[in-house]
């Protein structure tokens, strides 16, 4: 699942991965409460790579509305920034798993995925 | 109050001087002729004693009688008390003897001095220059007996009473002089002190007060002088001052404002497109990878590089406006330069292998840096991949060395590229700056450099090039504080 407020970036993330990786399906959602609406009603998505910078919900109250809820508290989050400063970062990587810089090259969004996705995995069967 | 010495020494000596030189001059031309004047007069007495003595000797028979000569010589010496010695001298077989005299001892032994005096020469008179008897007149005349020439008189007179009076006269003089001369000294200093060095220290003063930066400060000197105009003067100037800082205090606050505005914008700006951006660094290598057509996929080629260095020039842009701002904040630590150097030069490996050039990392193992980690590694990065852009790829060689000076290290990064002109040094580390205008733009964003020079000043450091000029290679440098290990 894909959250940004710029149908731009969603479309640029499913076309990338969804052609990068035939495997993938990604959602596309264009705010935090429409995120919270999809994901009350329909299956819970492996990841969610989420924009910090969005208008009424940003993405730091959205992750902690998240990790409220024990069912989607397990759910990965990779972090969209704009931002180039150390603090966000640092905290992207705490209460998300990872984060990436806008602009970036789709095959390095593909890479954290498949790394995040791999720990899920690694940390399941613990 | 402190007087300003240097000024009035320098007057006053130059002042007695020239007065000691003068009053001393004219005090001793005046001796001068006060002695000469009473030499003569005593030289007057002596003729005139001895006149007076052959007048009263004029009986040759007289000096048959020796006692009676000698009772005559000691009598006429008592009524004149400045004759010392007083001698008559008789010539026998051609030797003069002393014949009578004051100086009772040496009667009838030869007169010794003056003894080839002529007779037709008449009287003379001898005064020594100096030594003990400086102040005595000898006077030698003829024994001139009825015209008959006989023999000699010898008399010593005494000047000590006129050279005497000539000493406390002279000793009055000095005393007055040197009264007169202090009295100068001190009323040209009491003179130079109201009118030229109390303004000067008024002068001083205020310049000081204005150069702490009060520039409110008045002189207050009224004389209507060379001075008083200087004060006018020098009131008009600082009243000018005072408008002009305060003009310039007021473009400073709205440039300064303007700037961080500027920042703002550029803040905003580079985030701003870094959404639009995302789809194109994003799709654009997919798109082109997958595209079959030669020729299309060639201009998506194009495309893509723009895009990678449109992202280049946000992201570096970014930086440097936010190491521009004064809130930026380091990490300082103690690094060891050589493997900061090491870490650097691995990660530019592919760049190096692709140009064929070779680099040498000279620095000592023991040399320890304090910097931000991330800076110093972006610093490096700059500097050298700057030092590879502009070196060709034959026998290309970059050597990286330091040097440790006391509490600073300085880097250098020197390659054998292309070199630089005096214009090209200057105009280096300014924003946008290509030395080669012939380099596409894609090549370098022309703020490497700037983003070099401020992470090193905001280390403390600074940051600086020389070349020997075109073709002859380019050497940066850049110094750092040393940290301070071990062996340090």
């Amino acid at each position: 699942m894909i959250v940004d407020d710029l149908p731009e970036i969603t479309y640029t993330v499913k076309y990338g991965l969804e052609k990068l990786n035939p495997d993938y399906e990604v959602t596309r959602v264009e705010s935090g409460k429409k995120c919270l609406e999809i994901l009350n009603d329909s299956p819970i998505p492996d990841l969610i790579i989420l924009d910090i910078m969005m208008p009424e919900m940003n993405g730091w109250e959205l992750a902690k509305t998240l990790k409220k809820k024990i069912e989607w508290r397990k759910i990965p989050i990779i972090f969209l920034t704009a931002t180039e400063d150390e603090t966000s970062k640092i905290t992207g990587r705490i209460i998300g798993e990872d984060f990436i810089e806008k602009p970036f090259e789709i095959t390095d969004l593909k890479n954290k995925i498949e790394k995040v996705l791999a720990q899920k995995i690694q940390e399941n069967k613990n | 109050m402190h007087i300003n010495f240097s000024i009035s020494l320098k007057l006053t000596l130059l002042v007695v001087t020239i007065s000691a030189i003068v009053i001393f001059s004219l005090t001793y031309v005046n001796i001068q002729q006060q002695s000469e004047f009473f030499e003569d007069a005593y030289y007057e007495k002596a003729f005139s004693l001895t006149k007076a003595l052959d007048a009263s000797i004029q009986n040759p028979d007289y000096l048959n009688d020796k006692q009676n000569v000698q009772n005559y010589i000691e009598n006429f010496t008592s009524l004149n008390p400045d004759i010392l010695k007083l001698s008559v001298n008789i010539p026998k077989e051609n030797i003069l003897y002393i014949f009578a005299s004051t100086d009772v001892d040496s009667i009838d032994k030869p007169s010794g001095a003056y003894n080839d005096l002529s007779y037709e020469e008449g009287a003379v008179i001898y005064i020594p220059d100096h030594g003990e008897n400086a102040h005595r007149l000898t006077m030698l005349a003829p024994m001139n007996l009825s015209g008959n020439i006989f023999g000699t008189y010898e008399m010593i007179l005494s000047m000590d009473a006129a050279y005497n009076a000539l000493d406390t006269q002279m000793r009055n003089l000095i005393l007055i002089s040197a009264i007169s001369l202090f009295a100068m000294i001190f009323s040209f200093l009491y003179v130079l002190r109201r009118a030229i060095v109390k303004p000067i220290i008024i002068f001083r003063d205020a310049t000081k007060v204005i150069g702490e930066g009060n520039l409110n400060k008045k002189i207050d000197i009224k004389s209507h002088d060379e001075l008083g105009d200087l004060a006018n003067a020098f009131n008009n100037m600082t009243t000018d001052l005072k408008n002009s800082r305060t003009k310039i205090e007021k473009y400073n606050k709205t440039l300064e404002k303007l700037l961080s505005q500027k920042d703002e914008f550029i803040g905003q700006l580079g985030h701003d497109l870094k959404n639009p951006l995302t789809p194109l660094i994003g799709l654009l290598p997919i798109i082109t990878e997958q595209e079959k057509d030669p020729k299309l996929k060639e201009h998506l080629q194009l495309l893509t590089s723009n895009a990678e260095y449109m992202k280049e020039l946000i992201f570096k842009t970014l930086q440097l406006a936010k190491l521009r701002s004064s809130n930026i904040q380091f990490d300082i630590q103690q690094l060891n330069l050589k493997n900061e150097i090491d870490v650097v030069l691995n990660r530019q490996q592919p760049l190096l292998k692709e140009n064929m050039i070779h680099v040498e990392n000279m620095v000592n193992e023991e040399i320890l840096v304090q910097a931000d980690k991330l800076r110093l590694e972006e610093l490096l990065n700059n500097l050298v991949s700057n030092a590879v852009k502009y070196t060709p790829n034959e026998n290309g060689t970059i050597i990286i060395d330091a040097v440790k000076d006391k509490h600073l290290i300085t880097v250098s990064v020197k390659d054998n590229g292309i070199g630089m002109t005096k214009e090209q040094i200057n105009r280096v580390f300014d924003e946008f700056y290509r030395a080669d205008k012939s380099m596409h733009e894609r090549d370098s964003t022309g703020l490497g450099l700037s983003i070099a020079k401020r992470i090193v000043e905001k280390h403390g450091g600074k940051i600086w090039v020389d070349s020997t000029g075109k073709g002859k290679g380019t050497t940066f440098y850049f110094s750092l504080k040393s940290g301070y290990g071990k062996n340090n």
